[in-house]
């Protein structure tokens, strides 16, 4: 992890508030169970989240553990599980 | 056929406004963009601070224009993030598409062209990457620092949103980008290469590292622009977008376009001679190839867009060169220097002070130089300076001369005509 990040806490609806920026999607447009290939979210929005993801909250992905077949739950539901508690 | 290259669309963002009609309401009442830029250095960094003259643009509201145009918000995001030089340049290309009544038309797709001046890419997001590496010792960047901070995203940009799969790539050549850009695209559309093509040019280029670098380079007024003026200290850097549609004279009567003017002429060099001294050979022959171009001899009384940057080097050099062009005859002219109002748009000034000259001949009317504080020694013209009123100065030509000379020599010249 880098040595700053803004310590803000994580949650659920944090993280979605920083998919819907990054990917330029309404929130609502966020199902959990739609992956990232049917909102159409490629890689380098993927990408932009989890630098805003790590930059806010200080919690560091491993992108190798997403693919385009991830959905948003799958995505939450690991940042939620990396993230300190 | 006819290859003769017409105008059909205008469209332009600056510290005076967004949209032409609001660029001309200031420019016909004798206002300007130029203001004070203060920024107060944070703690920690006394060297991050801004204080001087800037032409700035309402980034919200460019914003909320480009929006506007879309229609639909959803198409800008493929996108991506939008660094200001894009912003500017689709807000002013979706303007001058959209007068040009063009939106959809089929010949978009294939026998379009985009050319875009730019002088440097995406200040604003290379600060932002570089300032979390240097100043605050992080490893990693947005990862959208990239495709949003080249030079050649305003192209990329302007072609996805408006369905353009033909030639379509940016010109760099300084302070000339956008008259090259305008030149190369009249060449394109006379050499068949394509009917349409969307040229102009944009920058953004007031951020704390831009700024910084262009004030060590000693040109830079801490008043404001005052060109050919006794007393002139430099240039004002200003920021934005203009953009042209052009069009084969064929293909815009054959839809039915409303032709604006004509792109006549275009006349090129390069000094070869120093990286920021201006050359008066150089200058010349660039303006004699553009009346050559055009077929126009330099004795039609015209309305002649200086570079007029106000610097202390460029205005006495350009007045020379145009003194000895056109000699006598330019008492029947008139003389404009449109970045006392605008600033410096560099990569975007040409394509902006076209699109001036070619609306002020429309109206009758020339913006008048501002700021002027009398007339200097070494700057012998006839400007258009606001006399009773300080509104624009009535006006008679048909045809406009637009001069562009940029550092590294690089010199570019438009004649811009109304229809016959």
């Amino acid at each position: 992890m880098e040595g700053e990040s803004s310590g803000m806490t994580v949650s659920k609806e944090a993280i979605l508030g920083v998919i819907a920026e990054e990917s330029g999607l309404d929130p609502a447009a966020l199902r959990p169970d739609a992956t990232f290939e049917q909102l159409d979210i490629g890689s380098l929005d993927v990408a932009s989240t989890l630098f805003i993801i790590e930059d806010k909250f200080g919690v560091e992905v491993d992108p190798d553990k997403l693919d385009p077949h991830s959905t948003i739950a799958d995505f939450v539901d690991l940042v939620m599980r990396l993230a300190p508690s | 056929m006819s290859r003769k290259v017409v105008l059909t669309g205008f469209g332009c963002v600056s510290g005076l406004g967004i949209g032409l009609a609001q660029t001309w309401r200031k420019l016909a009442a004798g206002e300007g963009a130029i203001r004070p830029w203060r920024r107060e250095a944070p703690e920690g960094h006394p060297a991050w601070r801004i204080d001087g003259p800037a032409a700035r643009v309402d980034a919200e509201a460019c914003r909320m224009a480009l929006e506007q145009a879309v229609g639909d918000k959803d198409d800008l995001r493929p996108l991506g993030q939008l660094d200001p030089l894009s912003l500017h340049a689709l807000t002013a290309g979706l303007e001058a598409v959209e007068a040009a009544g063009l939106r959809g038309h089929p010949s978009l797709a294939r026998r379009t062209a985009i050319l875009i001046g730019c002088g440097s890419g995406g200040n604003a997001t290379m600060d932002q990457a570089y300032e979390r590496l240097y100043a605050r010792d992080l490893a990693k960047v947005h990862p959208q620092t990239i495709p949003a901070s080249m030079i050649s995203a305003p192209a990329s940009h302007l072609a996805m949103v408006l369905g353009v799969h033909g030639p379509t790539f940016v010109i760099a050549s300084a302070c000339a980008s956008s008259a090259h850009a305008l030149g190369e695209a009249m060449h394109m559309i006379r050499s068949g290469r394509a009917d349409v093509a969307i040229a102009g040019g944009s920058e953004a280029c007031l951020t704390l590292g831009s700024w910084t670098a262009w004030s060590a380079v000693g040109v830079m007024a801490d008043d404001t622009c005052r060109p050919f003026s006794k007393d002139r200290k430099g240039m004002v850097l200003g920021e934005g977008a203009a953009v042209v549609v052009l069009e084969s004279e064929d293909h815009a009567q054959a839809r039915g376009a409303n032709i604006v003017g004509e792109l006549a002429g275009y006349g090129t060099s390069s000094d070869a001679a120093d990286m920021t001294a201006p050359d008066r050979e150089g200058i010349e022959t660039a303006i004699r190839a553009a009346h050559e171009d055009a077929g126009i001899a330099p004795e039609v009384p015209a309305l002649i867009s200086t570079h007029g940057t106000g610097t202390r080097l460029n205005d006495p050099v350009e007045a020379a060169a145009i003194r000895a062009i056109y000699g006598r005859s330019l008492e029947a002219s008139t003389v404009i220097a449109t970045k006392s109002a605008h600033g410096h748009l560099i990569g975007a000034t040409a394509a902006m002070e076209f699109v001036i000259g070619m609306e002020a001949l429309a109206r009758g009317a020339a913006p008048p130089v501002l700021n002027h504080l009398g007339a200097a020694p070494d700057c012998d013209l006839p400007l258009a300076l606001a006399q009773a009123s300080p509104g624009a100065v009535p006006i008679d030509h048909r045809v406009v001369v637009s001069n562009s000379f940029a550092f590294g020599g690089l010199n570019a010249v438009l004649i811009g005509r109304l229809p016959s």
